[in-house]
């Protein structure tokens, strides 16, 4: 099923007098629980898709539809209440909240989603999902002393805790050694599949796409048919 | 969650730096007013001590009481059945003790009233501040135009008028040493509007206290300066906020992202800043009152409760729009900026 439509979707950056067209009309769709990889060269438009996609930022032209509602059309408040419930991130580097310990930048994310739950199944929850990062003995520690590794399966247990219907990815394992990579790549596999999530993932790591259900390829602002 | 008080804790050094400034700025400005204001006591507690009501001059006088000559009729008009009213006047002069030793003072005589000190023939009443200086209740006091004797009849409190204690002498004595008939001054209290009488001019007490040349002066240029320090702090403030904002734009940014709301990073950021000025003001506020008890005794400092706490909430105000101008930044940050700026 078809939970995401990139429809004609066109980005034009104006620096100065020059306007440059990023994207020249992106047609993409994605499935319910599966992986979608982008790759593609450097420059090639792959995060600005992905960040329009993840609506941090807007299409110059062109439809995004989430569950048949198009984001194009609605008000910041609007995208953020979907970014906040419906989506997860997880980026190059982990962005963690420095001042929280990994269980509260969890319980943080709950609380942005509006969950329903208790604060004691709140807990419950975190333990859970910090298990199945396998970050559960670094639970109380604060982001400064956690390695690169760590921190990346923070940030994508961040991204899932509250139960996101997307997850949007860009170069998750970018700043981690091949093993690490494959680790990570493997956790969020199986973490998408058990909680059917669907994802859009950027990588250059030619590895990573084993993980992948689908590859698509840009080249300068279009996807190549393959 | 609480990510306001989260932060504080865990950044702590950041926060007690912020602290320390306002503490600092604060307790200045505290300091500096009660100079102030102490030194406004010292130049005119006489009459910035007397409740609210009306001063009257003769219309001639020029606004200098010095000047102002009221004659029996007009006095009797302007005092007539007003409850706690007094004519009074106020000069300038010195005695000598025993010693031959000469005090500089200023001589107050006033019909009866309880807002004056009534004093009999040959007796006066100084302020406190000549025991300081070695005088005793039953010494005798000579002054070289007037033909008797004072004896020091009894001291009081807090009773100065530019800047040198008051003398209460009995209107008799007054009028031989300075050879008038006349009193300078009428004073009615009451809040009520003054009463308009042909030949007389009135003035408020506030009104009176700007009449005195020395008095406005020193206050304009002290009052000056206790307003530059608020301004100067508010600006401090201001940029202290500013900076801290700029190094969580990346946090910002990312909070954002996620999905945190922009009035929610707002609230985040006020309720630190309130946080830490009270702390910091309730520090102040009870230091430089702790100040005001071990203040050595010659030094004009006074410094009230009220005061303080009035300073205080101008202090929270002006914190308050510094920290949400520097907070514009907040609802400017794009999310996506801080994503592409790398490690946070
Ligand atoms: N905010 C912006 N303003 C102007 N130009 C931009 C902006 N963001 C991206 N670009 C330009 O758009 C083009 C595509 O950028 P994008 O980041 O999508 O590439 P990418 O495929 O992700 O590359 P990489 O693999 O290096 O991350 C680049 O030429 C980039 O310079
Ligand atoms: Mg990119």
């Amino acid at each position: 099923m078809t939970v995401f439509t990139i429809d004609e979707v066109k980005k034009t950056f104006t620096n100065g007098e020059i306007d440059e067209q990023v994207l020249k009309g992106i047609n993409l769709s994605l499935q319910e629980g599966e992986i979608t990889a982008l790759v593609g060269a450097s420059g090639s438009g792959k995060s600005t898709i992905l960040t329009i996609a993840a609506g941090l930022q807007r299409a110059s032209d062109g439809r995004v539809l989430f569950e048949g509602k198009n984001m194009t059309d609605m008000n910041q408040e609007q995208i953020r209440k979907i970014r906040a419930s419906e989506f997860g991130f997880v980026f190059q580097s982990a962005h963690l909240v420095p001042f929280l310990t990994v269980e509260e930048q969890l319980m943080l994310m709950l609380d942005v989603s509006e969950t329903t739950m208790k604060k004691k199944e709140q807990k419950a929850e975190v333990a859970k999902i910090l298990k199945l990062v396998e970050m559960n003995h670094r639970s109380k520690a604060y982001p400064a002393s956690l390695s690169g590794g760590e921190k990346q399966r923070v940030a994508i247990a961040r991204a899932i805790i509250h139960k996101p219907k997307m997850l949007f990815a860009d170069e998750p394992t970018a700043s981690l050694d091949s093993k690490r990579s494959k680790d990570v790549m493997l956790l969020i596999r199986d973490l998408t599949k058990t909680l059917n999530i669907t994802t859009l993932m950027v990588t250059h790591d030619e590895e990573m796409l084993s993980y992948a259900d689908h590859v698509i390829t840009m080249k300068d602002g279009l996807i190549l048919q393959s | 969650m609480n990510l306001a008080w989260k932060e504080i804790k865990k950044n702590k050094t950041k926060f007690i730096i912020l602290g320390s400034i306002i503490f600092l700025v604060s307790f200045l400005t505290f300091i500096i007013s009660g100079l102030s204001n102490g030194l406004s006591q010292d130049n005119a507690a006489l009459i910035k001590d007397l409740p609210e009501g009306q001063f009257y001059m003769n219309a001639d006088a020029d606004a200098t009481y010095n000047l102002s000559r009221i004659d029996a009729s007009m006095q009797d008009k302007a005092m007539n059945g007003q409850k706690d009213a007094a004519a009074l006047s106020i000069q300038m002069g010195f005695v000598n003790d025993a010693d031959d030793k000469q005090h500089s003072i200023a001589f107050v005589t006033s019909t009866d009233s309880k807002l004056f000190e009534s004093v009999e023939k040959g007796e006066i009443v100084l302020d406190r501040s000549l025991e300081d200086k070695g005088l005793k209740v039953g010494d005798t006091l000579t002054n070289n135009q007037f033909s008797g004797e004072f004896t020091v009849k009894a001291f009081v409190d807090q009773k100065k008028y530019s800047h040198a204690p008051v003398a209460y002498i009995n209107m008799e004595n007054y009028k031989e040493i300075y050879r008038v008939n006349e009193m300078q001054l009428v004073f009615v209290p009451g809040k009520e509007k003054a009463l308009e009488i042909e030949g007389l001019q009135s003035f408020s007490n506030k009104d009176f206290l700007n009449t005195i040349p020395s008095y406005s002066a020193e206050q304009m240029s002290l009052n000056m300066i206790v307003w530059f320090l608020v301004v100067i702090s508010g600006m401090l403030f201001a940029i202290f906020f500013y900076m801290m904002n700029v190094q969580k734009i990346g946090l910002y940014g990312i909070l954002k992202a996620i999905g945190v709301k922009t009035s929610s990073l707002f609230g985040m950021m006020w309720s630190q800043m309130i946080v830490i000025t009270l702390i910091a003001l309730t520090f102040s506020v009870a230091l430089s009152q702790g100040f005001t008890m071990i203040a050595p005794a010659g030094m004009p400092f006074s410094l009230t409760l009220q005061t303080t706490v009035q300073l205080s909430i101008v202090f929270i105000i002006i914190g308050f729009i510094g920290a949400t101008l520097s907070g514009i930044q907040i609802k400017k940050v794009e999310p996506l900026q801080a994503i592409q700026q790398g490690e946070v």
